[in-house]
């Protein structure tokens, strides 16, 4: 048992981590989450684990959103976010860039903006489908909205910078 | 067949569709230019998400310290000014002349050149003032006589004759200012012995040649010249004769001492004798691409991967491919030797691995054993290998998919 879950935790920790950071924008937030996820796997091993625990992981992070929502805590992340970034060219080039990313990913449905994320993380069709609830047939038509959506919004706000300054 | 949804589209990219309905759709791509339109337009909306979504990388580290302006440790520190009160008055010193570290020695060596006139000089004095002591004579011969080395070496001077040959020849010519006024700072002084005057006039002469010497050498030869020439005006030439032996004596040491200054200065600043090298180092070897370290002679897409292999291309689960490419049938165990085998690169850690797929053909026969990393799954001949160790890569086959 604690080798399977050594095993598991070298096969999808970073991916997992990975995926909650893209989702959340917060690495802490991010870490725990993946932490939270395995501490349930702990509790209750699953038989399909790589599916099993992307969609705990994204359970948890719709959980800690609601509460966040209630706390105040996502004004203030968004607020830490919005602060003028400083540093070297390069790091305020990567950081707007992440920024456009991110807001351009959070005009995406909840649906979509994870299945978008299982992909990048190699899921394919069958297992974004068992994480996601979905028919196999629906995933195709759930990424490609959320491919146009997310392109379609990051160029959108590309152009309001550019028309702004 | 009506037109493709961009559902569709984006599975068949996403190399997720059956192999009858991949034909079905190529079939309908060459004849329905609108679809083949649209295709290019998901194709490009699926590479432009991807390049989004992989943008987004997590910061290097925890994220507990904001991705701020963490100060570089390697920028340069530039100093605060100080406001003017806060600083302290720089004191003005007068610059500090380092000793040379032959300095001493020189003064060691005047020193004892002047003892040695004073001895010399008391000898001759002794000499003289005794009775039935025949006077020195001296001849010509013994004044040309190359009796004292060089005081100025030939290749400083750049003149090829004898130093004291030249000051012998050219005494009363080379009087400088200071050998002129010795005679009369000499007058001034009432001392009961003349000659010991002299001699000592002589120290103070040679000393300060001895002192101008790190100056002007060719300066310190004349004075050194013309105030032994003085001085043999008013005493005995055999005197004379020993001063100038004494002080050029002194000079040589001087000289030698100042070449070895020189050459001291000079190699100050060269860099220490280096220890013998290795053998010299061969040059790096050019950094390999992905591609020559897989063996792929041709990067190929999804697309062309499964026209290659007639249906979807497999991949291993939870692993995303660095490329798919094409290799060389001979190069792969159980494949077809005439036909290129899909070639699927993975880097995983730093650490290749590559699954090669190849479609059968009737009568192909891979010979493919149980519990080998060489099998078929339909018609499709399989082969995982790579940089990891053979239990890593049996894992990893139970992901291929």
């Amino acid at each position: 048992m604690t080798a399977d879950l050594t095993q598991l935790f070298e096969l999808y920790y970073e991916s997992l981590v990975r995926m909650l950071y893209r989702r959340t924008g917060d690495r802490d937030r991010a870490e725990d989450l993946a932490q939270e996820t395995f501490a349930r796997a702990v509790a209750a091993p699953p038989n399909n684990p790589r599916p099993w625990l992307f969609a705990v992981a994204l359970n948890l992070v719709r959980e800690d959103g609601r509460r966040a929502v209630r706390q105040g805590r996502r004004l203030e992340l968004l607020r830490n976010d919005d602060r003028p970034p400083q540093g070297p060219e390069v790091d305020l080039e990567r950081n707007e860039r992440s920024a456009a990313v991110r807001s351009a990913l959070a005009t995406l449905g909840e649906r979509d903006r994870e299945a978008l994320l299982l992909k990048a993380e190699g899921f394919n069709y069958e297992e974004i489908a068992a994480t996601l609830g979905l028919s196999k047939g629906a995933v195709g038509t759930t990424l490609a909205r959320a491919r146009r959506r997310l392109v379609e919004a990051y160029r959108s706000e590309a152009r309001g910078k550019h028309v702004a300054s | 067949m009506s037109h493709l949804d961009e559902g569709t589209l984006h599975a068949l990219l996403d190399g997720e569709l059956e192999l009858s309905e991949v034909k079905e759709i190529q079939t309908h791509l060459g004849i329905c230019a609108a679809c083949d339109s649209r295709l290019q337009d998901v194709k490009q909306f699926l590479a432009e998400a991807d390049r989004l979504v992989g943008a987004l990388e997590a910061p290097v580290g925890s994220s507990r310290i904001r991705p701020g302006p963490a100060p570089r440790l390697d920028a340069p520190v530039v100093p605060r000014d100080p406001p003017p009160w806060e600083s302290a008055p720089e004191i003005l010193l007068p610059e500090t002349v380092e000793k040379a570290p032959g300095r001493h020695a020189i003064r060691i060596f005047r020193w004892a050149a002047v003892i040695l006139v004073v001895i010399g000089g008391g000898r001759l004095i002794q000499g003289a003032l005794r009775p039935g002591k025949p006077r020195l004579e001296l001849s010509a011969r013994d004044l040309t006589r190359p009796t004292t080395p060089a005081v100025v070496s030939q290749q400083e001077s750049g003149r090829p004759e004898s130093a004291v040959t030249r000051q012998t020849r050219s005494a009363p010519a080379a009087r400088t200012p200071l050998a002129k006024a010795a005679p009369e700072r000499k007058a001034a002084a009432d001392q009961p012995a003349p000659a010991a005057v002299a001699g000592l006039d002589e120290l103070d002469t040679v000393g300060a040649a001895a002192k101008d010497s790190e100056v002007a050498p060719q300066d310190t030869q004349t004075l050194a010249t013309g105030r032994a020439d003085s001085g043999a005006e008013q005493t005995t030439e055999g005197q004379d004769l020993a001063t100038r032996a004494a002080a050029a004596a002194a000079l040589e040491e001087l000289d030698r001492e100042r070449l070895r200054s020189r050459a001291n200065a000079a190699t100050a600043s060269l860099p220490p004798p280096r220890a013998e090298l290795p053998a010299a180092a061969e040059p790096a070897a050019a950094p390999r691409t992905l591609e020559q370290r897989a063996q792929v002679y041709l990067r190929i897409g999804l697309d062309e991967a499964v026209t290659q292999l007639g249906r979807p291309v497999h991949v291993i689960e939870a692993l995303s491919p660095e490329f798919i490419g094409l290799t060389p049938g001979r190069l792969v165990p159980g494949a077809d030797p005439n036909r290129p085998v899909v070639r699927v690169v993975y880097l995983e850690r730093g650490r290749m691995i590559m699954l090669d797929q190849q479609r059968l053909r009737t009568g192909q026969a891979p010979g493919a054993a149980a519990g080998s990393l060489r099998w078929t799954q339909g018609d499709v001949m399989l082969y995982l290998h790579g940089e990891p160790s053979a239990d890593v890569l049996r894992n990893l086959q139970r992901r291929v998919r």
